[in-house]
C-alpha cells in the first residue's frame, strides 16, 4: 500500500538534516571569525590609550636628544640623557606594561639595550645584547612606523609595541614596550565569556533542534496512526482528506466497495463478529491489491475505497485488481464460530475515468453511483460507471451476472450455417455465444463482451464455448464448427492447452473446428499470437480471419500465417449493392484470395439480390439470414 | 551516539599528553633551557657530557636527566651549569671543566664562565665571550656568531 507521507517525510528529514548541518557549519565559522574580530578589537581598544602614552614618550625621548648628533652615542656618553630617558621609561612600567626599554641595532645587526625602564636585577646594562624572538622586529626598519607584535609563545608577555625613533630618515632607536599578559588575560576573559555564551546558545539551539526532531518524529508517528484505521489497518478518511490533492486521478481508477447486508451481520451476530468480518475483508483487499501501487481506504462503516493504479493507460489491469477483490471475498469463508461460517459478498462501483471529473469528490460520487446501481441490481456484483450510460443499459450483463451464468451453466451457443455459394449446401456452422438470463431472455455477445473485455471472465467464457463445441463435435462426427476467439484467448496458455489436448485426443476434432479471429494491429505484431496460430494450424485447426475489410486488414499477415478462410465484414457485404467502392473492394479481395488459395466467406447475406451479386463475384461461401438464422440445435 | 562517545574518548586519550600539566608541574621553559644547554655542551665538549648543576632541584633533575648524564659531584663532571648564586668549590675549578651560567652579570664578572643562557625581557638570550671561548679552545659554528660578544 502506497504511503505518501512516508515518502514525503523521509525527504523532509534529509532536507532538515542538511539544513541543520549547514547552519551549524556556518555558526562554527561565524564563531571562529567573531572570536578573532573581538580579540583584535579588544586589543585595539585596550591598548589605544597606552599606545598614545608610549608615542608621547618616544617623542619626549627624541626631544631630549640633540638631533644633530648621533642618538646612540649621546645616550651612551651622556649620563644625564640616560637618566632622563630612564626616568621616562620607568614611569611607563605599570601593571599592564611589563617592560619598557630603548634599543639600538649595532653594525653587526645585533640589538642592544640603551636604557631599560626595569628596576633592580631585571635592569639590562647599556650595550647588553638582546636576542629578538621575532623577525617582525626587522620590519620596523623598512616601514619606519610603529608595529604591534602578538607573542603567542612568550610566557609573560602578550603584546610587544615597537616605536621607531628616526634620525635623518633612519631608524636609530627603538622604543619597545612589552604588555604584560594580564592585559590580554583580561581580554581573553571577556572573549571567554562571549565564547561560552555562544557555546551555550548553540547548545540550547541544538537541544531545541533535538527536541524538535524528536517531536517531529513523534508527530509523524502520531500522524501515521491518525491516518490508519485501527480496526482494519488500512488508511482511514483522514488520510484521504490530507492527501487528496496529491493523488493524481489520471493514475487511478476508483472503486467503492460495500459489504452486502453488513447491518444484518451486526444485528444477528453482534458487533464483535462484524468487526472480525471487517478485518478479514480488509486483509483480503490488501492481499488482492498491489502493495506499491494501490491505495486502500476505509471510507466509512463497511465501505472501502480503492485507488487502483492504471499502468500505461491500460485500466484493465486495475480493473482486474477490483475483480480479484470481488472474487477473493466471494471465495473466502468468514468464520462466526468454530463450526459455522458466513458467506460474505460485496457490491462494487467502479469509476474507470476519475480524471474526467473536476476533483476527487466528483470522481468518488460517480463510483458511488455505480455502487448504488450494483446494490439496486441485487448486490454481489460489480458495476462500472460510464458516462455513455453503460451502467444504465439494462440489457448489458454485469460481470457478476456473467460469472453467475458461468457457474450456473447458462452459457450456451447458437449456431448459424455457412453454405456453399453455388450448391447452398451447409459447409459448417458458426458457434455463437449466448447467455440465458435469469428471466429466460437471451443475451447476445454485444451485451456480454463489453463488461468483461480484457478480464479473465472473458477467457472463462471462451473456454466454456470451446468445451461446448468440442462436445458437439464429439456427438456429431460429420459436423464442422467454427468458434470465435479473441486475441487474449490466442495468447492464453490454458486455452491453447485445451485446444492442444483435444487435438491430441482426437485429430478428427481439430480438423472439424475452425477458429475465427478478428485481425488487429496488436495481434499482427504479437509474435506469441503468430506462433500459437501456426501451432494450432499444425494441429489441424483451420484459421479464419473474421470481419475482414474493416479495422486492421493486413494482407501480408494473411500470407505469413497461411490463413485458410477470410470472412468479409457484413457491413461491407451489405453495401456492395449501392456502393461501387465496396463492390470493387470485395471483388479485389476475392481475386486476391483466389490467387492466395484462401477461401472467402461473405457475411450478412440477407437478400437474393445480394446473393446473386456475390455469386457473380465468385464468393466461395455465404452466411446470413437468407440461408439460416442463429439457433440452438434443439430448435 | 555510542560511536560519537567512543570517538571523543579515543581522541581525548590520543591527545592526553597535551594536558599532563594538570598533574605534573609545568616545566616547558626548563625543557627548552635543557635543550639549549645540551646543544651548547655538545658543541663545547668532546666525548660524553657529564653535567653537574650545583644545588639541583628535583624538577631540574627530572628534566635534565632526560638529556644528560647528571653527576652528583663537580669533580666527576666535565660541564658545570651554575644556576644559583653559590660559591664554587675551588677543587672543582680546573681548565678541563667548562662552566656555563644563567646569569649575565655573573658572566661579565667571572672569567670561569665561557657563556651564559638567561631570560631577558622574558626572551631567551645566549651570550658567549670570544676570549674565553678561545682560551677554552671552543669552536662554535658560524651560526653562533650572533651570540658571541667581543669584550
Amino acid at each position: 500500500m502506497k504511503t505518501f507521507f512516508e515518502l514525503k517525510d523521509s525527504h523532509l528529514l534529509i532536507i532538515f538534516a542538511v539544513i541543520i548541518s549547514f547552519i551549524l557549519f556556518l555558526l562554527l565559522l561565524g564563531t571562529i571569525k567573531l572570536e578573532e574580530n573581538i580579540e583584535k578589537k579588544m586589543i585595539q581598544i585596550s591598548t589605544a590609550d597606552l599606545k598614545s602614552i608610549v608615542l608621547n614618550s618616544a617623542k619626549s625621548i627624541k626631544e631630549t636628544l640633540d638631533k644633530d648628533k648621533n642618538y646612540v652615542e649621546q645616550i651612551l656618553e651622556n649620563r644625564n640623557f640616560h637618566n632622563k630617558i630612564e626616568t621616562n621609561l620607568e614611569t611607563l612600567v605599570t601593571q599592564n606594561i611589563k617592560y619598557a626599554y630603548l634599543l639600538y641595532k649595532d653594525n653587526r645587526g645585533v640589538f642592544r639595550f640603551l636604557v631599560d625602564g626595569a628596576k633592580g636585577l631585571n635592569k639590562a646594562f647599556p650595550n647588553q645584547k638582546f636576542d629578538i624572538d621575532n623577525k617582525k622586529w626587522l620590519m620596523l626598519f623598512d616601514t619606519k612606523a610603529p608595529i604591534i607584535i602578538q607573542n603567542k609563545y612568550l610566557k609573560q608577555i602578550s603584546i610587544t609595541y615597537l616605536v621607531p625613533i628616526i634620525q635623518n630618515n633612519e631608524v636609530i632607536l627603538i622604543l619597545a614596550i612589552d604588555f604584560s599578559i594580564k592585559k590580554v588575560k583580561e581580554i581573553n576573559d571577556i572573549i571567554s565569556i562571549i565564547k561560552d555564551t555562544i557555546i551555550i546558545v548553540i547548545f540550547i539551539l541544538l537541544l531545541f533542534l533535538f527536541v524538535l526532531l524528536i517531536q517531529s518524529k513523534r508527530y509523524i508517528s502520531v500522524k501515521q496512526s491518525a491516518y490508519t484505521d485501527k480496526l482494519t489497518n488500512v488508511f482511514n478518511r483522514n488520510y484521504l482528506q490530507e492527501y487528496e490533492e496529491f493523488i493524481n486521478l489520471d493514475d487511478y481508477i476508483i472503486a467503492a466497495i460495500d459489504i452486502d447486508n453488513f447491518k444484518l451481520v451486526n444485528d444477528n451476530y453482534g458487533h464483535n463478529i462484524g468487526d472480525k468480518i471487517l478485518k478479514q475483508v480488509a486483509v483480503i483487499i490488501l492481499k488482492s491489491t498491489r502493495k506499491k501501487d494501490d491505495i486502500v481506504i476505509r471510507y466509512g462503516g463497511e465501505e472501502f475505497l480503492i485507488f487502483a493504479k492504471v499502468k500505461r493507460n491500460d485500466n484493465l489491469i486495475a480493473l482486474n485488481v477490483i475483480e480479484r477483490i470481488f472474487i477473493n471475498i466471494q471465495k473466502e469463508k468468514f468464520p462466526i464460530s468454530n463450526k459455522s461460517n458466513l458467506d460474505i459478498t460485496v457490491s462494487i462501483g467502479v469509476n474507470l475515468q476519475p480524471a474526467k471529473s473536476k476533483n476527487f469528490e466528483e470522481a468518488f460520487k460517480l463510483a458511488d453511483k455505480a455502487l448504488y446501481l450494483a446494490k439496486d441490481k441485487g448486490r454481489n456484483n460489480i458495476q462500472i460507471y460510464n458516462e455513455n450510460s453503460q451502467v444504465h443499459d439494462d440489457n448489458k450483463l454485469s460481470i457478476n451476472e456473467i460469472k453467475e451464468a458461468l457457474d450456473e451453466k447458462r452459457v450456451f451457443c447458437f449456431y448459424q450455417k455457412v453454405v456453399d455459394t453455388y450448391t447452398k449446401e451447409e459447409i459448417f456452422s458458426e458457434a455463437l455465444l449466448r447467455i440465458r438470463k435469469k428471466d429466460n431472455s437471451i443475451a447476445e455477445p454485444i451485451d456480454i463482451i463489453s463488461s468483461i473485455k480484457g478480464t479473465f471472465i472473458l477467457r472463462n467464457i471462451s473456454k466454456r464455448v470451446l468445451k461446448i463445441c468440442f462436445e458437439r463435435l464429439r456427438k456429431n462426427k460429420t459436423m464442422f464448427l467454427n468458434v470465435n476467439l479473441n486475441s487474449q484467448d490466442i495468447k492464453n496458455d490454458s486455452i491453447i492447452k485445451l485446444l492442444e489436448k483435444n487435438a491430441f485426443l482426437d485429430k478428427d476434432i481439430s480438423n472439424r473446428l475452425g477458429l475465427e479471429i478478428i485481425l488487429n494491429e496488436k495481434i499482427a505484431k504479437d509474435n506469441k499470437v503468430k506462433e500459437n496460430l501456426l501451432k494450432l494450424k499444425e494441429l489441424g485447426y483451420k484459421i479464419y480471419i473474421d470481419n475482414f475489410g474493416v479495422g486492421y486488414s493486413n494482407l501480408h499477415y494473411l500470407c505469413s500465417i497461411k490463413v485458410d478462410y477470410i470472412k468479409i465484414d457484413g457491413d461491407i457485404i451489405k453495401s456492395i449493392l449501392e456502393d461501387k467502392i465496396a463492390y470493387l473492394f470485395v471483388k479485389n479481395i476475392i481475386n486476391f484470395a483466389k490467387e492466395a488459395d484462401i477461401k472467402v466467406i461473405a457475411k450478412h447475406v440477407f437478400s437474393n439480390e445480394l446473393y446473386e451479386k456475390l455469386k457473380i463475384l465468385n464468393v466461395d461461401y455465404c452466411q446470413g439470414f437468407l440461408f439460416d438464422k442463429p439457433k440452438s440445435f434443439d430448435d | 551516539m555510542r560511536a560519537l562517545i567512543l570517538m571523543l574518548t579515543l581522541i581525548s586519550f590520543a591527545t592526553s599528553d597535551q594536558y599532563t600539566f594538570l598533574i605534573n608541574k609545568y616545566n616547558k621553559e626548563m625543557e627548552l633551557e635543557a635543550k639549549i644547554i645540551a646543544n651548547i655542551a655538545t658543541l663545547a665538549t668532546k666525548g660524553e657530557i657529564k653535567l653537574f648543576i650545583p644545588n639541583i632541584s628535583k624538577v631540574e633533575k627530572k628534566v635534565y636527566s632526560k638529556i644528560f648524564t647528571l653527576v652528583d659531584k663537580c669533580e666527576k663532571s666535565n660541564f658545570v651549569f651554575v644556576k644559583k648564586n653559590i660559591k664554587i668549590d675551588p677543587k672543582c675549578l680546573n681548565n678541563k671543566r667548562l662552566f656555563f651560567t644563567n646569569n649575565y652579570k655573573k658572566l661579565l664578572n667571572k672569567d670561569i664562565y665561557f657563556g651564559a643562557f638567561f631570560w631577558s625581557k622574558s626572551r631567551p638570550n645566549i651570550v658567549f665571550i670570544k676570549n674565553r671561548l678561545r682560551t677554552k679552545k671552543i669552536l662554535l659554528p658560524k651560526s653562533y656568531n650572533k651570540f658571541i660578544e667581543d669584550f
